[in-house]
């Protein structure tokens, strides 16, 4: 029997193919999520700030005495509870937990992890932060005691921190093992990373998924497109532009939250931004609605104050309009200054990342608006950081989500005694300010502390440290057989990754 | 002959020195900092000392000409160093990367030749009717649109609506060989596009530049069928300039996949050279750069001393 293959059999099988519709592309496996990264960690050291996407990673991997609720709270993780005993010495009682090479967790572990980070030779995140603690005792497997050289009330917030996880003492330092829900199986770099279900995980019944196979989609519109064809469960970094669509699609779920902030720094160091009145004047010149729109699709708010959010206890509504939009009020306070013609200053932002670039175009033109001419230097991000750390720059715009929902977060931004660094104003060291952070951070009392903080943020309205710009709304996307995963609050969002010990895949 | 070798094998080397150093210069005098970038990851401010700790244990902190003889003297022993991010071997990084862009670009090459040939041949045998108009404006289309516009539209069409592959991602052949294949398929085709569109314009011209060759005219005469006549005496004669054009395309597309590897997530060795410039993963730079100058190096060294071996005037010359 023979079979003939004639033109017009290919052409109509040719114009079928379209319709050979393929069920299920991705082989999905029970009990397994597929969560798209927005990259691939530059590394997972348990204690280095590494980005995001690492501390996503190390979320399902490591876990430290305290961590985050979904609702935004602080909740004890490896520590039962914890007490302050006077001002300079917490207590922290440890639970029943297990490493995944076996070892039990104790406080020698606790002992050594902080001695690690506060090390001589430590590159660790908190090291700074640590080095605050003086002494450590041990009393018992169960029992750690912190000695502080000053008071700290924000401690274990601080060792919420996902950069703070407790690692065991007897691990491998090329392999840090700890004590989250999930173990690593396998990695291949700059594609995927394969995590299992670690089944002695101290909470009952988590995780609740087998497995999870994080994958890297550096292109924001392949990591979409990955989540409507369906080959991944989760992605995170919604971008903007595609948020409207995924919320329409039945299929899907957005859980986004106003978390992240864009604000604009200054070099203070010489005119004319030495002068408040003339950084002042800048504040009140920004048209921030603009920048929700141009920067972020509308999928933000204006922020004209501290980045303190309203949902914050530290929330101060009467300073909610401090830098508001006022052009009038911005040119009286340029004339004052004594420039009354204007000048003009360079604008430093990066055109590696669009939110960046896009806000500094909008800044350029509202203080163009007041007679400022702001030349734009827009260099790839790595040269951005570089620049922005020898203060080669006039104003600068900047991108940063607070450490923690307390105001302590936001230091980072406006304490001039710190070391300068591309992330604040430069050689713009205000003594009274650092002052209130201080005691803002060694405040035991709530209420003395919102005192403290709305000093400071009164102070911050008039000195202009930094001049905030906009909240921007940072995105989870998944498919809505998935439960479980929440975005967590404000600041807290980059911490939504501890919610994967709840997820499910229906 | 001998000495004729032997100066273009120097000359090679000396190519590859060359690169090597300009490379290592270029990236050093470039602002940023790999410990300041490695600690300041998501826009946060490091620890002063944490990174003066890193350089110091980087070994960024010595001066450039130590670090320049301390990079060339690993080279020489084979040694291409670790990734300043993760201190994973450099040379097991590419190990892995390369054949994965090789794999991409040999895809490519072969999808472009089975529609590009033909087509070209068809248009060149129809010269100025109806077919070759239309390929005439299907080939400008294919050269002028942008590989990453032709990947994005590819994955919306295929991937979200249809669902025939998936939008993109890698799995190695030795995990699921239906899998790696269906995710090569965009990208190799995307690539093809372009190349595509160039071989069959070559081959067309060719075609056509070979037709009024007397060998041709002889076949008619001798009463050989067209077809035979257009498989045996035009194709197998104007498929000679398409292979030079074919092969050098390739050569070029070795550090030139980045846009389509990124498109389509693809963890070729392109992508990985534009993100450790971002990172100013000095080493994984260098290493990357020397491995594609090698290659290509070693391409025209080949032909060159090909070309002593075809024409004796080139090495008396």
């Amino acid at each position: 029997m023979s079979m003939t293959v004639s033109r017009r059999s290919v052409l109509a099988g040719a114009t079928a193919l379209p319709f050979l519709r393929l069920a299920d592309v991705r082989a999905a496996t029970p009990g397994t999520l597929t969560f798209g990264l927005s990259s691939y960690p530059p590394s997972i050291q348990p204690w280095l700030n590494t980005g995001t996407a690492a501390a996503t990673v190390k979320l399902m991997v490591y876990r430290g005495l305290t961590g985050f609720a979904p609702d935004g709270s602080l909740r004890g993780e490896l520590a039962e509870s914890w007490a302050p005993e006077g001002t300079t010495a917490w207590l922290f009682k440890l639970r029943d937990a297990t490493f995944q090479n076996g070892e039990k967790v104790t406080s020698a572990d606790v002992k050594w992890t902080i001695e690690q980070v506060s090390g001589e030779k430590s590159t660790a995140y908190l090291r700074s932060q640590m080095q605050s603690i003086a002494g450590i005792e041990t009393p018992d497997d169960k029992t750690v005691r912190f000695l502080m050289k000053e008071p700290v009330a924000i401690l274990p917030t601080l060792l919420a921190n996902f950069h703070m996880p407790i690692i065991s003492r007897v691990s491998d330092p090329k392999m840090p093992v700890g004590a989250g829900p999930f173990m690593i199986t396998a990695q291949e770099r700059g594609v995927s990373i394969d995590l299992e279900a670690f089944s002695n995980y101290y909470k009952p019944g988590l995780p609740r998924l087998k497995a999870i196979r994080a994958v890297a989609y550096a292109d924001e519109n392949l990591r979409v497109a990955a989540l409507q064809a369906g080959d991944v469960d989760l992605i995170e970094y919604v971008p903007w532009q595609s948020m409207e669509t995924i919320g329409k699609d039945p299929k899907l779920v957005l859980d986004a939250v106003d978390g992240p902030y864009m604000y604009l720094i200054f070099n203070a160091t010489k005119p004319p931004f030495n002068d408040a009145r003339v950084r002042k004047a800048v504040a009140h010149a920004i048209k921030r609605e603009e920048i929700v729109k141009a920067a972020f699709f509308g999928r933000g708010s204006g922020l004209a104050h501290l980045p303190i959010p309203k949902a914050s206890e530290f929330f101060n509504p009467e300073y909610e309009d401090g830098w508001r939009y006022d052009p009038a009020l911005a040119k009286k306070l340029l004339a004052e200054a004594g420039h009354s013609d204007g000048f003009n200053c360079s604008l430093l932002s990066t055109a590696q990342y669009g939110m960046h670039k896009d806000s500094a175009e909008v800044i350029q033109q509202n203080v163009a608006a007041i007679g400022i001419k702001a030349e734009l230097n827009l260099p790839d991000w790595a040269t951005r950081v570089t620049v922005g750390n020898k203060g080669q720059y006039d104003m600068a715009v900047m991108g940063d989500a607070a450490d923690s929902n307390d105001p302590d977060g936001i230091a980072k931004a406006i304490d001039g005694s710190l070391s300068p660094s591309y992330t604040r104003s430069f050689g713009l060291n205000i003594d009274k300010m650092a002052a209130l952070i201080k005691a803002g951070r060694a405040e035991f009392d709530a209420a003395k502390r919102k005192t403290v903080y709305k000093e400071l943020e009164a102070l911050a309205i008039e000195q202009v440290p930094m001049v905030g710009l906009a909240w921007r709304s940072q995105g989870y996307a998944m498919q809505n057989r998935v439960s479980g995963f929440k975005n967590l609050p404000g600041a807290l969002t980059f911490y939504s990754g501890t919610t994967f010990e709840d997820v499910s895949v229906g | 002959m001998l000495g004729y070798a032997l100066t273009r094998v120097a000359v090679a080397l000396g190519l590859i020195w060359a690169v090597v150093t300009l490379v290592f210069l270029f990236i050093h005098l470039v602002p940023g900092d790999p410990a300041e970038l490695l600690l300041a990851q998501g826009g946060v401010a490091p620890d002063p000392a944490a990174v003066a700790e890193l350089r110091d244990k980087l070994g960024l902190d010595q001066p450039i000409l130590a670090q320049y003889l301390s990079h060339v003297g690993g080279l020489l022993k084979g040694d291409l160093g670790s990734s300043l991010l993760d201190d994973h071997p450099i040379a097991e990084e590419i190990a892995l990367r390369l054949p994965r862009t090789l794999e991409l670009i040999f895809a490519a090459g072969l999808i472009a030749t089975l529609f590009g040939v033909p087509l070209g041949t068809l248009a060149g045998l129809r010269a100025g009717g109806v077919v070759d108009r239309i390929l005439a404006a299907a080939t400008g289309l294919g050269l002028s649109i942008p590989v990453f516009v032709v990947g994005t539209i590819a994955i919306l069409i295929f991937a979200q609506k249809l669902r025939l592959v998936p939008a993109g991602g890698y799995v190695p052949f030795s995990r699921d060989p239906a899998q790696h294949l269906l995710l090569l398929l965009m990208p190799a085709t995307t690539i093809a596009v372009g190349l595509g569109a160039v071989m069959l314009r070559v081959t067309r011209s060719s075609v056509l530049e070979v037709l009024e060759r007397d060998y041709v005219r002889a076949a008619h005469a001798k009463g050989l069928t067209p077809r035979r006549i257009v498989l045996h005496h035009v194709v197998r004669n104007a498929l000679i300039p398409v292979v030079t054009v074919l092969a050098l395309h390739m050569g070029s597309l070795l550090g030139g996949t980045v846009l389509v590897e990124f498109v389509f997530n693809w963890p070729g060795l392109s992508g990985e050279l534009v993100r450790a410039v971002e990172q100013r993963d000095y080493p994984e730079v260098i290493g990357i750069v020397l491995v594609i100058s090698v290659a290509l190096v070693i391409t025209n060294l080949v032909v060159d001393l090909l070309y002593a071996v075809i024409d004796p005037r080139v090495r008396h010359g």
